[in-house]
């Protein structure tokens, strides 16, 4: 049901945004698709046609995910990556050490936090990030911004891993965006 | 340099591998379902990437290169998603039964 309304939501702010984006700025999206096309299936001419086919298919579908001033801080990027990329190693082994212990070392359960992050893909894209973060996988969200998360052990600091989470994701939104 | 390169290789996609298998073992061996998508969704992304990194001393070209990085930051992506939607279907499912 959650699911539901927040897909509703994307698909409104969706609908608006194909109104307002600027078509320079469709323009990129488009060329930074069929760059990914290019690099993914190789230069040959052949594969132009389908890959400018499924560059303009991207910017269609990014026009109803992306909200028109959807822009984000570079440097904000560049923060979060340089802390998800060694948390997302440490979250494999983690479960790795967890794997292979004579006895699964888990103490697994629900906890609760209330996320600091505004409704909608901002949340959605942070709930998805925290996924890979680790010992957490958020697994539904309140109207009120309360996420329920499961944990695979209880015993850690879960809400100031959630906190410092969230707050390398928040430096990533400009204020104008904050609406998801 | 070619035997550095090739060692790095080795290293990596092994410990890479480890990875995978840690998170078939996290599959079979942990307690609950949701527990079960950690397992699978952090354990085989670090994997994939460690792989990636492995391979990218053999490559012979710029677009060979970040080609297996493409793929790996789409895998990272769909395992993010994936993940989230399966969490929360499983989680809706235990809280209306």
């Amino acid at each position: 049901m959650q699911v539901t309304q927040t897909e509703a939501g994307i698909r409104m702010k969706g609908t608006v945004a194909a109104r307002h984006v600027l078509p320079s700025a469709l323009l990129v999206r488009a060329c930074g698709l069929l760059l990914l096309w290019i690099i993914l299936m190789g230069p040959a001419p052949q594969n132009l046609p389908l890959g400018l086919v499924a560059s303009a298919a991207g910017v269609w579908a990014s026009t109803l995910l992306w909200p028109p001033d959807g822009t984000i801080s570079w440097i904000g990027l560049v923060r979060f990556l340089l802390r998800f990329l060694p948390q997302s190693v440490l979250a494999g082994l983690d479960v790795a050490r967890r794997a292979f212990a004579r006895v699964p070392d888990l103490h697994p359960g629900m906890a609760n936090c209330r996320s600091t992050i505004p409704g909608g893909l901002a949340r959605d894209s942070a709930c998805a990030v925290m996924s890979l973060q680790p010992g957490k996988l958020p697994v539904a969200a309140d109207p009120d911004g309360m996420l329920h998360i499961h944990c695979l052990d209880l015993r850690e600091a879960v809400a100031a891993q959630v906190a410092a989470d969230e707050a390398a994701f928040r430096r990533m939104l400009k204020p104008e965006r904050r609406d998801g | 340099m070619n035997g550095l390169a090739d060692i790095v290789t080795v290293v990596l996609v092994t410990v890479g591998a480890l990875l995978f298998l840690a998170g078939t073992l996290g599959l079979l061996r942990f307690p609950d379902t949701l527990s079960r998508l950690h397992a699978i969704s952090k354990a085989d992304n670090v994997g994939l990437g460690l792989i990636v990194v492995g391979l990218l001393p053999q490559a012979t070209s710029l677009t060979g290169g970040l080609k297996p990085v493409c793929v790996w930051l789409l895998a990272q992506l769909s395992a993010a998603t994936a993940s989230q939607l399966l969490a929360r279907t499983i989680y809706d499912d235990q809280v209306e039964p």
